[in-house]
């Protein structure tokens, strides 16, 4: 009996043991929520940090894929011209240019005096060590490589001379500049280039920025360059930080761990429209959303391929379709009101290039026309008011294609079905994976299919993709069409557009395509969703640049000016670090004399057994 | 005084067989080494052969999904049809399903797991660089669960029907049932931003604080910081999971003769529970836990997700939206390779814990 008492008795340290130690526990996690908790991941006056657009995996530029590893490429490392605010091409290490009387040379004058990072004179030579690179070796070819292939060769011929020899005559040369990076780091990379990642910090370059540090998939951190030429940044430090999805994002701009948030949701948008000390901003859109009918697959010998209905081939119907649809309400009820019905193919966030139909041109909402235009085709309404093809008796029956994986699509879609049903045609949604639409899109298995497009500042590519010369081969392999379009006056403009010098003579021929794509109706456009982006103000001011429109719509804002605009706001909210010391010690002793009283508990246990 | 362990009857037949003859017992520890040694090489070669299997699942799988890689690779980018071939050339999609699947044997073979297609770096390296926060996370998460999960589930089947009980295994089961990613989001909202007059507690993302130049102690601090919610809500989702099976297993033992022994010496009622019904309810445990290890490194895809946390499962999914064919094929060996290796220490580690097996 004894020495189980003293078994017992000797439990109570051992209790004890346990409860001190759960208790030292307690306090632990309390301790790492408060101690050193907001004044550490707060935004500082000196530090701006950003959401990045997408991942980060590497700082290569021959490699980088997503937008948010070109975005710190753009800061990093210098390019012959870059956007201005409007989105024109100015000169950037470039000061000047002029061009041959057969248009196929270009001689850019270099600005001179600039060091990279780490000292060495940034010449002509590393432009032209780049562009050699990218234009001959395979692997450097990887993100760039369709920009200078029309390149024939470039030069060098000294420090502040840079010259490009084009194939045929180029427009859009200046639209074609590539990251340049310095010779003398990265002639010995060459050899392994697929593999370098180029993580060897600090990274020499020259921008406003230098690129000093990276975390795996959560952030990299840059330093300005007070000796910038187009003047400092006004913060020292940059953070790009990656958020895997954008509730997050948004609450870290709301506890004030980021300074801007950008590429947020409408919902979200609406959300923070007047919070404390968060600005909304909408930007010009620069992609559209939109159907596109099979107007008849084929390859580039005009052999018919794939399962389009062929009724899908009469103009007069997939005109009919655009009547039926009402822009507007998608935009207020899809959009929630934050972007623009859809017309040109071009979306307005480049003014330069943008078009939209005049009053006589332009297909508004009008069921009644759309009705008007299939009765006077011959396409009469049958059983259960599906109108039916005089020529094979079969129904207006299509089958739309939507992307599984996007909520709008399915938002649209049951707009579309029944927009079309009141004009007699009947859609059957198909919801499929991306990689699957993409599948029937090139073997042409699809009547009506969900598509989207963004483009950067040069339309070149956007435009080409609606040619003939992007068919697939006779196999049915290698095409790169959207949409199965073909027009010979299209394909003339568009080689006519990519030899046009004159910028505004370019514009007009853009223009004109525009208007070819919009009366097809191959490509409806359905509507252009604006940027959507919040800004802290109570630590960051100036972040946007450029005026807003009547409806407080931004320009197309560029990284590179915002991050070196942007200057840390004069106001700062009160701190909340009194606050936080006092939950804190609160929290603290919450939990010890929680433990405490638990301990004392078990410890007389015995004695109330 | 007998040792409380000796009225466990398990411990009982261990000490019975233990006074057998000096010659006859060396015998045995012979051949028990022996029976150890068939014993282990049969769960290695079953281990083996599932390896395989899965393998080649994994592949039949991954084959079979709709993919277009140059596509989706080369969307919204400017690309010409050389430069389409060229990518299909080098990412070997236009190579037959055999060659593929050859080279992905090979691949496992040789330790190397390939090229990713989006990332354009090693598979290896790209896995090797998220392991680290991935085990931290689930590791930390599974760690509090199980000790939760099995400290709850002793006391609520000890006394069942009572307050505990009743609360344990509600919550526990509520929160079971609730969606990981929506709870993930709830405590983001709650704690990251704050409620009412309770500031933001904790970040809202990431590992780390961006840029961070304070101590080490302080770096700590910080990544423990960061890893409260998305450790918390592993925890809240998962720990119910072992507060049922402990708790049943507890409810298995309350009417055995040896507990009732434990209490006739007067012992008190926790020191029943705790030295001698739990350890034998312990064991199916076991095979939760170990199973759960297994799958550690396979990450927790919403969870990473919505606190942005630079594991695995984030890289898994990524590899999924495009298909990225190589890099899904390298964290699939990785994954299965993982709980195949716990299920085969977990049949070792029943040896040990459980004579009964070894008598098997």
């Amino acid at each position: 009996m004894t020495s189980i008492r003293n078994r017992f008795i000797s439990r109570g340290p051992r209790l004890g043991g346990r409860g001190v130690a759960a208790i030292a526990a307690a306090a632990l996690v309390a301790a790492v929520a408060f101690v050193g908790a907001a004044p550490a991941d707060a935004a500082s006056d000196k530090k701006l940090t950003v959401a990045s657009e997408t991942e980060i995996s590497t700082f290569n530029p021959f490699l980088a894929y997503f937008d948010g590893e070109l975005d710190i490429i753009a800061t990093i490392y210098p390019s012959l011209t870059v956007g201005d605010a409007r989105n024109n091409m100015v000169g950037y290490l470039a000061t000047k240019w002029t061009t041959s009387s057969d248009k196929l040379t270009w001689t850019f004058t270099i600005r001179s005096g600039l060091k990279w990072s780490d000292g060495k004179p940034l010449t002509a030579a590393d432009i032209a060590w780049t562009y050699n690179l990218v234009m001959t070796n395979a692997t450097a070819a990887t993100a760039n490589g369709s920009l200078v292939s029309n390149f024939a060769k470039v030069s060098a011929p000294n420090a502040t001379t840079f010259v490009i020899t084009t194939k045929t005559p180029q427009a859009n040369i200046l639209y074609t500049s590539i990251p340049v990076v310095p010779e003398h780091i990265w002639k010995s990379k060459v050899s392994d280039l697929k593999n370098f990642k180029n993580m060897q910090f600090p990274v020499v370059g020259y921008g406003p920025y230098q690129l000093v540090g990276y975390k795996t998939d959560q952030y990299a951190t840059l330093k300005a360059n007070k000796d910038f030429f187009m003047g400092a940044p006004k913060y020292d430090t940059l953070v790009s930080q990656y958020f895997k999805n954008s509730d997050a994002s948004v609450a870290a701009l709301k506890s004030g761990q980021l300074n801007q948030d950008s590429g947020i949701t409408a919902t979200q948008f609406k959300a923070l429209k007047g919070a404390k000390n968060i600005e909304t901003y909408q930007q010009a859109p620069t992609g559209w959303t939109g159907i596109e009918i099979n107007p008849g697959a084929k390859t580039k010998t005009n052999k018919a391929i794939g399962t389009g209905n062929p009724i899908l081939k009469d103009q007069k119907v997939r005109t009919a379709i655009a009547w039926a649809i009402d822009r507007k309400t998608l935009v207020a009820k899809v959009l929630d009101g934050l972007g623009q019905p859809g017309a040109g193919y071009i979306p307005s966030g480049y003014p330069q290039w943008s078009w939209q139909p005049d009053a006589s041109q332009a297909i508004t909402f009008d069921p009644t026309k759309a009705n008007q235009i299939l009765d006077q085709a011959g396409y009469t309404k049958g059983p259960g008011g599906i109108r039916v093809d005089p020529k094979t008796h079969k129904k207006l029956s299509f089958r739309l294609g939507i992307h599984s994986d996007t909520t709008t699509d399915s938002q649209i879609a049951t707009y579309l079905v029944s927009w079309l049903k009141d004009v007699g045609i009947q859609l059957t949604v198909e919801s499929m994976s991306f990689n699957q639409l993409n599948k029937d899109l090139a073997k042409g298995d699809w009547d009506i299919l969900m598509d989207s497009w963004g483009t950067g500042a040069d339309p070149t590519y956007l435009l080409s993709i609606q040619t003939c010369g992007v068919l697939p081969d006779a196999d049915g392999s290698n095409g790169n069409t959207d949409a199965f379009f073909c027009d010979k006056k299209y394909d003339a403009d568009y080689k006519l557009q990519t030899q046009q010098f004159d910028q505004s003579q370019r514009a007009v021929t853009i223009r004109e395509m525009q208007g070819i794509l919009y009366n097809a109706n191959v490509d409806i456009m359905l509507y252009y969703s604006d940027s959507l982006s919040a800004v802290r103000t109570d630590t960051t001011a100036k972040y946007m640049y450029g005026k807003p429109n009547a409806q407080g719509i931004y320009p197309l804002q560029n990284r590179f000016y915002d991050w070196r605009t942007a200057a840390p706001a004069d106001s700062k909210s009160s701190s909340n670090t009194g606050l936080y010391t006092g939950v804190g010690i609160a929290v603290v002793v919450v939990i010890v004399a929680a433990g405490l009283i638990i301990w004392r508990r078990r410890s007389t246990a015995a004695d109330r057994e | 005084m007998a040792s409380p362990n000796a009225v466990d009857p398990v411990g009982v037949e261990a000490v019975t067989t233990g006074t057998t003859a000096e010659r006859p017992r060396a015998s045995a520890a012979d051949q028990g080494r022996s029976t150890f040694l068939s014993y282990f090489l049969r769960k290695l070669l079953a281990a083996a052969v599932s390896f395989a299997v899965t393998l080649v699942i994994g592949f039949t799988l991954f084959s079979l999904m709709p993919s277009d890689p140059v596509a989706t690779l080369t969307r919204g980018r400017p690309v010409s049809a050389a430069q389409l071939q060229h990518l299909k050339e080098t990412l070997g999609v236009d190579q037959p399903v055999w060659h593929r699947f050859l080279t992905f044997v090979g691949h496992t073979l040789t330790g190397n797991l390939g090229y990713s297609w989006q990332y354009q770096q090693s598979v290896a390296g790209l896995i090797e660089s998220r392991i680290g926060p991935t085990l931290l996370l689930t590791g930390s998460s599974t760690l509090i669960s199980i000790v939760l999960g099995l400290w709850l589930g002793a006391r609520s089947g000890w006394r069942p029907g009572k307050a505990l009980d009743r609360i344990s295994s509600g919550v526990s089961l509520t929160l079971w049932s609730v969606p990981t990613f929506w709870l993930g989001i709830i405590l983001l909202v709650l704690f990251s931003v704050g409620f009412g007059p309770i500031p933001a507690l904790f970040p809202a993302g990431g590992m780390s604080t961006p840029d961070y130049t304070g101590s080490t102690i302080g770096y700590f601090f910080d990544v423990a910081r960061h890893l409260v919610l998305p450790c918390l809500t592993l925890v809240l989702v998962v720990f119910a999971q072992y507060v049922t099976i402990m708790r049943s297993s507890i409810v298995d033992e309350l009417g055995s003769p040896y507990l009732l022994t434990a209490r006739a010496k007067g012992l008190r009622d926790d020191v029943v529970r705790r030295r001698h019904a739990v350890p034998n309810a312990l064991l199916p445990s076991v095979t939760v836990i170990f199973l759960q290890i297994g799958g550690l490194v396979g990450g927790a895809i919403t969870v990473e997700t919505v606190y942005s946390w630079p594991g695995l499962g984030y890289l898994t999914f990524q590899a999924l939206r495009i298909p990225d064919l190589p890099l899904l094929e390298g964290t699939f060996i990785v994954f299965s390779a993982s709980i195949i290796l716990m299920n085969l220490v977990a049949d070792m580690l029943y040896r040990v814990l459980d004579p009964r097996v070894r008598a098997q």
